[in-house]
């Protein structure tokens, strides 16, 4: 200790935050504080170590300030023993950087515990507080949602192929068809009683899939319609469709969505490279819940299919036959286990050989010729 | 270095080490990626701090006084004021008629207003966390105003093709600069705008002008009558009848390709030159009172710096795709053992991912400590400054600004150190 404190005087530069001008100093270290003295003994400050702070400065360089003080002095100490003294009297100037790395190390893992905690966030609260506040848009918002989503769709999936339009059944020779397919929306909208009227429509696209958009809107791909070997088979995936209108899955979607987009683009993910994490977190986290989705909507369509009087199976079958994939992006491998799960539950809910057919014979015929020219 | 044939006072220097630079966002890239982002508030205040603090004015070096604290505060503040914005710009969306239809168009306005508004005032910000001898720096003015005429002046670059750019750079400058000072010392900005636009003409012609050459070919090959038909009828084949009804079409899309390339490859080539003497422009134009700054940039040291990028960018790949290797390779035997699994699936997804992150933010960091470091490094090291002893007579004027705007500029990524 004594070594160290041999050290109590020395050279800096002071300036006094007033004005711009340069003042060599004598920096004497009294017992308590240090003080500032101009060349011609002046005394021009007195700082008390435990207020003197260390500022941004090159590593060279010892550049103090007084904490706290509205005005800017500054004193800058380049004798590298003057400065090993000052550090010895005030330990807060931290001239070894270990306070600074602790501190540098607790930030660093306050940061990773947010992140975590945002990522739980969005993984477990995102959903069930859009699942929460689904109810709460009204209905007429929806329908706007649904226009603004159909407009999108339409232009994505309408391929204009050799100047064919997207829906099919609109030309007059094709009333009957239009009518048979009303017939059979209007068989399970009577029992399902959603409180918005459903609309729907065969579209000129060969794979076969379905899907709803809020508002009640349904598309049935030309594609369903020709693998469908009854009318239940194409009633079953439209009760499972009239499921997602039902639990306002649309809306559900665009809410958790919008709730991931914050996290995941707004308060996470802003670096270079970070896009494409969001993209993939953001995709994994909304695929895993769609899958919870899709089983809900299953049940939903299997009670509806009973509960107007058609056969309970029938969507498994077609499931079987068009290996899972009742919504666009998810077109699983028809041996992939979630398809078979998912027949397992509809076989377990309903029971073998129950019901009728949901459509007479010659409006099923009719009906399979819509997309037909 | 060339100024070092100037006496000591009126030089301005560098002092930083590259290799501190270096350490200092390679760590920084892992944290960003551990935190997934959240650190880039300490990044961007550790970069600020070692560029200040290493940068000499006649003597003595700037001081960066924010905190990463400030930062994170000002993104939070930003953040709550942008979330009812875009809801707002959602619930616009799904109008409607014409309101909805140009609510991509009013978005992308407001946004890019604000963004302006943003850039302005994290200037301010930053200004105003820059010490100099004991004395702030510190910028007025009005973020609205600057933002009404930055829009103003984006659109008129934009229809003249880029042609009013330096007039634009002179303009809002003169107005950053108006409103900037230090201590009681205006700043002043002295750049013509016709000086750099004389000095970039040859460029724009070179980049450009096969762009112009490339569109003039494609409307001269088109019927634009047989066009309007066929694009109207639509369908997957619209290609091949536009092929079909305009014979010299193909040759003319060649050429057109062609000249696309020339003006990627010219532009590639010259944008060094260009933020060279852009560069150069801009730190001559600078002055504060009767203290001026007058930059002798060379624009074969800023080629050097993007040379310096260009090898290590491919030494980081030859690197990259080495490391690849065993991981292709792990990735093939898992698929032969486990076919069609999810795990198998996964680890392919995961594999790919954390490649691309890799690789994005490796040559980002290369990016800014060859070209960024360098940059800075050569503009300071260029500028000889006139009037200096003033530099002794500078009085206190100004307090600390708001750091609610810098966060602004994060959240809408238009901040810059």
């Amino acid at each position: 200790m004594s070594e160290a404190y041999a050290i109590n005087t020395g050279a800096g530069v002071f300036f006094d935050g007033r004005t711009s001008a340069r003042h060599p100093v004598h920096v004497m270290l009294r017992p308590e504080q240090l003080e500032i003295e101009s060349e011609d003994g002046r005394l021009l400050a007195e700082w008390p170590y435990r207020e003197i702070e260390s500022l941004n400065a090159p590593e060279s360089v010892l550049r103090l300030g007084r904490r706290g003080n509205a005005v800017l002095e500054r004193l800058v100490v380049s004798d590298p023993a003057l400065a090993t003294a000052l550090g010895e009297r005030a330990v807060q100037l931290d001239r070894s950087g270990r306070v600074g790395r602790r501190q540098r190390a607790a930030v660093i893992g306050a940061g990773m515990l947010a992140t975590l905690s945002l990522v739980l966030l969005a993984w477990l609260a995102v959903p069930s507080l859009a699942a929460r506040l689904t109810p709460y848009v009204p209905l007429s918002l929806e329908r706007k949602l649904g226009a603004a989503i159909d407009m999108q769709v339409r232009a994505a999936l309408d391929t204009h192929h050799r100047g064919a339009q997207f829906e099919c059944g609109l030309e007059p020779g094709k009333r009957p068809t239009k009518l048979a397919l009303g017939r059979l929306l209007q068989r399970l909208e009577s029992v399902a009683a959603l409180g918005m009227p459903l609309r729907i429509a065969v579209v000129r696209r060969s794979e076969p899939n379905a899907i709803a958009l809020p508002g009640g809107q349904i598309y049935v791909f030309q594609g369903l319609v020709d693998q469908a070997d009854t009318p239940d088979q194409l009633a079953g995936v439209l009760a499972h469709e009239i499921g997602h209108v039902a639990h306002r899955d649309g809306t559900r979607a665009v809410l958790h969505g919008a709730g991931l987009s914050f996290l995941f683009g707004m308060m996470l993910g802003d670096f270079v490279g970070g896009g494409a994490v969001v993209i993939a977190v953001r995709t994994l986290l909304q695929s895993s819940y769609s899958r919870d989705t899709e089983a809900a909507a299953d049940a939903y369509g299997v009670q509806l299919m009973r509960k107007a009087g058609g056969d309970g199976r029938a969507l498994g079958v077609m499931l079987g036959k068009i290996g899972g994939a009742t919504e666009p992006g998810m077109r699983i491998l028809r041996d992939h286990p979630d398809t078979k799960a998912r027949i397992a539950a509809i076989e377990r809910l309903a029971p073998a050989g129950g019901g009728g057919m949901l459509l007479a014979a010659q409006d099923w015929a009719a009906l399979r010729t819509i997309c037909k020219d | 270095m060339s100024s070092s044939a100037e006496p000591v006072e009126s030089r301005v220097r560098f002092l930083g080490q590259r290799g501190t630079y270096w350490r200092l966002l390679s760590r920084g890239a892992v944290l960003l990626v551990l935190t997934l982002g959240l650190y880039r508030f300490w990044l961007m205040t550790d970069v600020r701090r070692l560029l200040w603090s290493h940068s000499e004015i006649s003597g003595e070096t700037l001081e960066y006084s924010g905190s990463a604290l400030e930062l994170l505060l000002g993104f939070l503040v930003a953040v709550s004021v942008l979330v009812p914005l875009y809801a707002g710009f959602f619930l616009i969306a799904l109008q409607i008629g014409a309101i909805g239809e140009w609510s991509g168009v009013l978005a992308f306005l407001g946004l890019g207003f604000l963004g302006q508004f943003a850039i302005y005032r994290a200037r301010r910000y930053r200004l105003s966390r820059t010490i100099y001898r004991g004395l702030r720096f510190a910028q007025g003015g009005s973020a609205w105003i600057y933002a009404l005429r930055a829009g103003a002046w984006w659109a008129l670059t934009g229809l003249t093709l880029g042609l009013a750019y330096p007039f634009q750079l002179a303009s809002l400058e003169r107005y950053k600069m108006r409103h900037t000072s230090y201590g009681n010392l205006p700043g002043r900005f002295v750049g013509a705008g016709w000086r750099l636009f004389l000095r970039g003409m040859l460029m724009w012609i070179a980049v450009v002008g096969p762009l112009l050459l490339a569109l003039s070919a494609l409307t001269a090959a088109i019927d634009w009558g047989a066009m309007a038909g066929t694009v109207e009828q639509g369908g997957d084949d619209v290609m091949a009848r536009i092929e079909g009804g305009n014979p010299g079409f193909g040759s003319a899309i060649a050429f057109a390709l062609l000249m696309f390339a020339a003006a990627a490859v010219m532009a590639a080539l010259l944008y060094p030159v260009f933020q060279a003497i852009v560069l150069r422009w801009w730190c001559s134009g600078l002055s504060f009172g009767d203290l001026r700054l007058d930059s002798k940039l060379r624009i074969r040291d800023v080629y050097g710096a993007y040379m310096r990028f260009v090898w290590y960018a491919l030494l980081f790949s030859i690197v990259l795709a080495l490391a690849a290797l065993p991981a292709l390779l792990a990735l093939g035997l898992l698929e032969e053992k486990l076919p069609n699994s999810t795990a198998t699936e996964a680890a392919s997804v995961g594999g790919a991912l954390a490649g691309y992150v890799i690789a994005m933010l490796g040559y980002s960091t290369i990016y800014r400590a060859t070209v960024g470091f360098s940059l800075w490094q050569l503009a300071m090291d260029s500028i000889v400054l006139t009037g200096v002893p003033l530099l002794d007579r500078i009085e206190a004027r100004g307090g600390a600004s708001s750091p609610l705007s810098e966060g602004l500029a994060d959240a809408l990524s238009v901040g810059d150190y």
